[in-house]
């Protein structure tokens, strides 16, 4: 069931902004990165 | 739209009416299973830990690896699964309003099989005949009875599955036109990737028993390998949708926001049963005999997995944050803040998902062609599995308790169990970025897996491990509190707690969502376009196995 909701212009534009979620998926990106590249950088230097 | 409570109760009278109380007790069944396994495997688990510190050794009639080989079978198959099935099957009775008749039968019948299953591969691992660890590859041989077993356990998954097929079938009939409730279409997803990873397996195992009989000389050890694997593989997935399927559906309702697309939800879903079998060669990198081709192939499968995973992240970061601002998080993360931390059934598998993050990186780590030779066969990998299986799925299992165990006993969870429940959570936390930390450092240094405590004649390179696996053993010291504690929390709440009526979280979608089409229901087509992608990755290397046959191995005891 779909509830109503009363929502306000302003608020409204707060409530569904995802800017935090972009942020929080470049983090994600950057995390995945870093590590990849450290453990590239210790195969490069055992090889 | 919201249809009258007259037509609800007609059409589904027992999502109106509570929990099945026949559906309920398989339920319970399956989750006092799978938490007794839990703690007979977490025991086993400190015992390694502490033996490879060098802390502990064990007595003549126990071996290091009679240990481990009962570890890993009894936690990554008997407890996921039955947790699974007790789980999914609560969650499938909810939505589709009751099991048939029929069904429940299958899931008892599964019951018993698995519980047979478990039985025989446990006595033969106590009696030293199976020391053979849990991916049992040949030439190493275990005795018959072993194997037997393991028909046994994939039989008993089988007929769960195909209740849930039948069942699904049924539900079909009488409502032409819906889309199926989002659990019970994870629920479908899971069944359907776990019967069709299982095949391979199965095949390999029914080659096994002539084998270590006596009857069948040798084995060709190279089809083996990946017949385990499309399975093992495959395994992985299994538990990432079921993590998935409460992260979905039940987080958005427990934090007071809603479903950011019940459409993704499906398409992530249908995603990974169309392309997750054809992944198993990245646990073969370095094997011999598997062309560049088909290995990269494999690698790239195994990576685009990440695609519906990385789809998963953005949802839920957007389900957090729409939920969070309503309740008044401003800027960029305030939203963060104002999530439930309090609320064991959030924080559990909201710490799961985030360890899924370091997780996640360190499987594309694993599954990158040369770089798997920094990591292959040491403690890193043993770090790996236990963030991404022993946080991302258990931890969110065990959160998932603390909703499913009160409804399924007709219990409530007390303002104090929550309490317990947090603390547990932590314990797991920290006990893991111990444990699993010191692994995967250790694992860089080369420390190999699967090893009994040895300094290799006080090598200095061994050496320098020690303090590591010092560390390793004190997260895993945590970690069997751990268990104790959840141990203690389900039976508590499944037995002792007030009693009373709890809810089972369904999330709702947002009031403008679009509808879900309904072609996301096509199983036959999914299925289908599995087949195929499995028949392009497998078919070429498997015949080149047997065409191109090195000799076979005879059955090889080492211990
Ligand atoms: C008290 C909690 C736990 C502790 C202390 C623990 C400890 C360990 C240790 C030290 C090893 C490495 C042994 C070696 O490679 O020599 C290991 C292996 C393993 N663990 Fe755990 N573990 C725990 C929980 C879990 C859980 C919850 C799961 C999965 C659901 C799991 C699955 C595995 C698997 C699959 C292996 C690999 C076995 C093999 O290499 O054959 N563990 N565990
Ligand atoms: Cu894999």
């Amino acid at each position: 069931m779909r509830e109503a909701q009363e929502i306000t212009p302003k608020n409204k534009e707060n409530d569904k902004s995802l800017k935090g979620t972009f942020a929080s998926v470049l983090v994600v990106a950057a995390i995945i990165v870093v590590m990849w590249a450290g453990v590239f950088l210790i195969y490069m230097d055992r090889v | 739209m919201a249809k009258p409570l007259k037509d609800i109760i007609r059409d589904d009278p027992k999502k109106t009416l509570g929990v099945t109380p026949e559906d309920a007790k398989i339920s319970k069944a399956y989750l006092s299973v799978a938490f007794i396994t839990l703690l007979v495997g977490g025991l086993l688990g400190l015992v390694q830990g502490l033996e490879r510190a060098g802390l502990l050794e064990l007595p003549a009639w126990l071996n290091y690896y009679q240990v481990l080989t009962a570890h890993g079978i009894l936690l990554i198959l008997i407890f996921t699964a039955a947790f699974s099935i007790g789980y999914l099957y609560a969650g499938f009775s909810h939505t589709i309003g009751g099991l048939l008749p029929k069904v429940r039968k299958m899931a008892w019948a599964g019951f018993s099989l698995i519980l047979v299953g478990v039985a025989l591969v446990v006595a033969t691992i106590l009696m030293n005949e199976a020391s053979v660890l849990y991916t049992f590859y040949p030439p190493l041989a275990a005795s018959p009875v072993f194997y037997i077993g393991l028909v046994f356990v994939v039989l008993g998954i089988w007929s769960c599955a195909l209740g849930v097929f039948i069942n699904y079938h049924h539900w079909r009939k009488n409502h032409r036109g819906e889309v199926t409730p989002l659990f019970a279409f994870f629920t479908m997803g899971v069944f359907i990737l776990w019967f069709f990873g299982s095949l391979g397996v199965t095949i390999e195992v029914l080659t096994l028993i002539p084998w270590s009989m006596g009857w069948k000389e040798t084995i060709n050890v190279m089809v083996s390998r990946t017949l385990f694997w499309s399975f093992g593989h495959t395994l992985v997935n299994v538990w990432y949708i079921i993590a998935t399927s409460a992260w979905y559906v039940t987080i958005p309702k427990i934090i007071g926001g809603k479903i950011f697309s019940d459409k993704l939800a499906r398409v992530v879903v249908i995603m990974l049963v169309i392309l997750n079998i054809p992944g198993g060669f990245h646990h073969q990198i370095i094997d011999p005999g598997i062309s560049e081709t088909v290995k990269f192939l494999h690698v790239f499968m195994s990576v685009s997995i990440a695609f519906p995973s990385l789809m998963t992240a953005f949802a839920m970061f957007a389900v957090f944050e729409r939920a969070g601002r309503k309740k008044g998080g401003k800027g960029l993360f305030g939203w963060f803040t104002k999530l439930p931390w309090g609320d064991v059934r959030f924080l559990a598998p909201m710490v799961a998902m985030i360890a899924f993050i370091p997780g996640g990186a360190g499987g594309l780590i694993n599954t990158s062609n040369q770089m798997n030779q920094v990591i292959h066969n040491t403690m890193w990998v043993v770090g790996h599995f236990h963030i991404t299986v022993g946080v991302t799925a258990v931890l969110t299992f065990f959160g998932i308790c603390y909703w499913l165990v009160p409804y399924i006993s007709k219990r409530q969870l007390t303002p104090q169990m929550n309490k317990l429940g947090i603390i547990q959570t932590i314990v797991w936390t920290v006990g893991m970025i111990l444990m699993s930390g010191s692994q995967h450092m250790v694992g860089l240094l080369g420390d190999p897996r699967r090893t009994s405590y040895t300094t290799y004649g006080d090598h200095e390179t061994a050496l320098g491990w020690i303090p590591y696996e010092y560390v390793m053993a004190f997260g895993a010291t945590l970690l069997l509190l751990g268990i104790i504690i959840q141990v203690y929390a389900v039976f508590n709440m499944m037995f002792l707690a007030t009693k009373g009526e709890s809810e089972f979280p369904i999330g709702e979608v947002e009031i403008n969502a679009e509808n879900t089409p309904l072609w996301t229901e096509r199983w036959s087509l999914w299925i289908i376009l599995l087949l195929m992608v499995v028949a392009m990755a497998y078919v070429v290397p498997i015949v080149d196995f047997v065409v191109n046959a090195p000799p076979g191995s005879p059955p090889i005891k080492t211990w």
